[in-house]
């Protein structure tokens, strides 16, 4: 057995596969089957698919919050035996506390889960202050989740995301809900926050959900497709386009041409899948 | 013999005391709710403010209720309304009306302390695990339907006379109310937060006290609300019979007087402390849960 950490990638899928049990009838459908997948300490992964193939299942093996039927989940070879703070989650619908405020939202885990382990209290605020003017969200500490924009809530759950300090960023079509032009500037911002102008060593390892064929070009290093019915691995597309990257890069043919590509491998199922 | 007595007047009473306050317990609730519609002049608007329409509401009731006295002229059926003024007053002047209701109030106050210890723990049990619930829940379905008013004989060969038997029968009326909404806010709390809570290495103890506690707790204020309003109603049938003191003590005290001027003031400070407490609920709600649906209106 190799040592964890030294030769294998942050995070592996192997043979993964999930069914779920209907709970009167017992009828057993495959959700997603036979996911490999290996993603490299840095990498910026972008999964595509259409609607009900499993993006958000795989997802949730990730984070531990739900166990394979088959097959296995490693993190630094380590098998994934539940939910931890190494992975952090941001949910679709952001899944912020409504009944607490900004701040105390993005400091949630540092005040009550493992993140905050062995860190001094002033620590603690220190980077809850820190994470909080990350995402430009000075002022609007005391506000509640109600009282927020949806591009505002949406910072509210990277920054609580980022304040957790996860070496996996997991991101169930974060910007989904956004109008476009919101979603076309956190784009952008993202890429920042995730270390885009730094070394690859000092970037975070991003799983990153998204329906939009653009969006995964725009973001990931590498685009994962998935097809429908089980649910399963149809392609893993490399966008070479290089980084940092900005708004222009939308204009490039290559990015066109990336874009194209995706589509032709969905394009028959996305159509099936509203018929 | 006496029993059996004591069983029929107490069916008897606990009936009326039973509708009268059921009345009261809704009534005020959707004028509070009621929104001002913005009509197109503004004496229309003033008739549609709420304060206004309650209180045209409340004079035409004094009036009919006058009408009848006066018609039926039988003042021990139906004394006026000045009459039951002039006793309210004579009744607060005398201490007398202080001294009943906070006898009865603090008796709510020890039924809900009660109830509430041990519907939260339970409730939270049994929205937590199927498997606890599955032994209670037949139980509960059971005891459920039996009217806590059916007690009072019973409690009455146990308690006695006194103070414990109205207690009782608050706590039970109010336990059922808050333990199946706090079973219900239990569950219906939301998933995807208690998953976000795990990812954040928060320990299941926390969860449950940091995110499912919040999110059942809308649910669970409506519950103290139904209970306190179902405790005093049945307060005032315990007091009826099992009791030396209090309000239902002082309404059944002054029938047997024939003293219907005082039976009267006795039940409207009823009504008004009724509704008293469900106002402070509401605000209590507006202030424990200010995130909650019909925040924004407040
Ligand atoms: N908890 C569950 N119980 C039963 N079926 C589920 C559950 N979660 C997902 N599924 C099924 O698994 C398939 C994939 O769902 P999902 O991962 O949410 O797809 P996506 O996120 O790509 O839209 C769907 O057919 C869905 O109905
Ligand atoms: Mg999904």
């Amino acid at each position: 057995m190799e040592a964890p950490g030294t030769t294998d990638p942050k995070l592996r899928l192997k043979g993964v596969a999930k069914a779920f049990t209907a709970p009167r009838t017992l009828k057993r459908t495959l959700a997603v089957t036979g996911v490999d997948l290996a993603v490299e300490a840095g990498e910026f992964i972008c999964i595509v698919g259409p609607s009900g193939c499993g993006k958000s299942t795989v997802m949730n093996m990730i984070a531990g919050l739900d166990m394979p039927s088959s097959g296995t989940i490693e993190i630094n070879g380590v098998p994934v035996a539940g939910p931890g703070a190494d992975r952090g989650v941001m949910f679709q619908d952001y899944a912020l506390f409504p009944w607490l405020t900004v701040e105390e939202n993005i400091g949630f885990g540092l005040r009550n889960g493992t993140p905050g382990n062995g860190l001094s209290r002033g620590e603690v605020e220190a980077r809850v202050r820190e994470h909080v003017e990350l995402v430009q969200l000075a002022g609007s500490e005391t506000k509640y989740p109600h009282q927020l924009s949806g591009g505002m809530r949406q910072r509210v759950a990277l920054a609580r995301l980022l304040a957790n300090g996860p070496d996996v960023l997991l991101m169930d079509e974060p910007l989904g809900a956004l109008d476009a032009q919101t979603r076309l500037i956190l784009q952008t911002e993202l890429l920042r926050i995730w270390g885009e102008t730094a070394p690859q060593a000092a970037r975070k390892t991003a799983v990153f959900i998204t329906h939009d064929i653009e969006e995964a070009v725009f973001l990931a290093d590498r685009v994962v497709v998935m097809s429908r019915h089980p649910g399963r691995v149809r392609a893993v597309i490399p966008v070479d386009l290089a980084r940092p990257r900005d708004e222009h890069i939308r204009a490039t043919p290559r990015f066109g041409q990336l874009s194209e590509e995706i589509w032709g491998l969905i394009r028959a199922e996305a159509y099936e899948a509203i018929a | 013999m006496t029993q059996s007595v004591a069983e029929t007047s107490a069916a008897r009473l606990a009936g009326t005391a039973e509708t009268g306050e059921a009345v009261h317990a809704v009534a005020p609730v959707s004028l509070v709710g009621t929104l001002p519609v913005l009509g197109p002049t503004t004496a229309r608007r003033v008739f549609r403010h709420p304060a206004v329409t309650s209180a045209l509401s409340f004079a035409c009731f004094i009036l009919a209720w006058w009408a009848v006295a006066v018609w039926t002229a039988s003042p021990i059926q139906l004394p006026s309304p000045p009459a039951v003024a002039s006793a309210l007053i004579d009744l607060a002047q005398d201490g007398e009306l202080f001294d009943n209701v906070s006898v009865s109030f603090v008796r709510l106050l020890i039924s809900m302390a009660a109830a509430a210890l041990l519907a939260l723990p339970l409730g939270f049990s049994m929205g937590l695990s199927e498997r606890v619930n599955s032994y209670v829940d037949p139980l509960l379905e059971m005891l459920r339907p039996i009217s806590g008013i059916a007690w009072i004989p019973l409690g009455l060969f146990i308690f006695g006379i006194g103070g414990t038997l109205p207690v009782f029968i608050m706590a039970y009326v109010a336990f059922f109310p808050m333990l199946l909404n706090t079973v219900a806010g239990v569950r219906g709390s939301d998933r995807k937060l208690v998953a976000a809570a795990r990812t954040m290495g928060v320990s299941p103890l926390r969860i449950v006290r940091l995110v499912v506690l919040p999110g059942a707790l809308p649910t669970i204020i409506v519950g103290v609300r139904i209970a306190f309003a179902g405790a005093w109603a049945a307060i005032i049938a315990a007091e009826l019979i099992g009791s030396p003191s209090g309000l239902g003590f002082a309404i059944e005290w002054y029938r047997e007087l024939l003293m219907s001027p005082n039976v009267f003031a006795y039940i409207i400070v009823v009504s008004a402390v009724g509704y008293t407490c469900d106002l402070l609920l509401q605000l209590l709600r507006r202030r424990l849960t200010p995130w909650a649906s019909g925040a924004e209106l407040a």
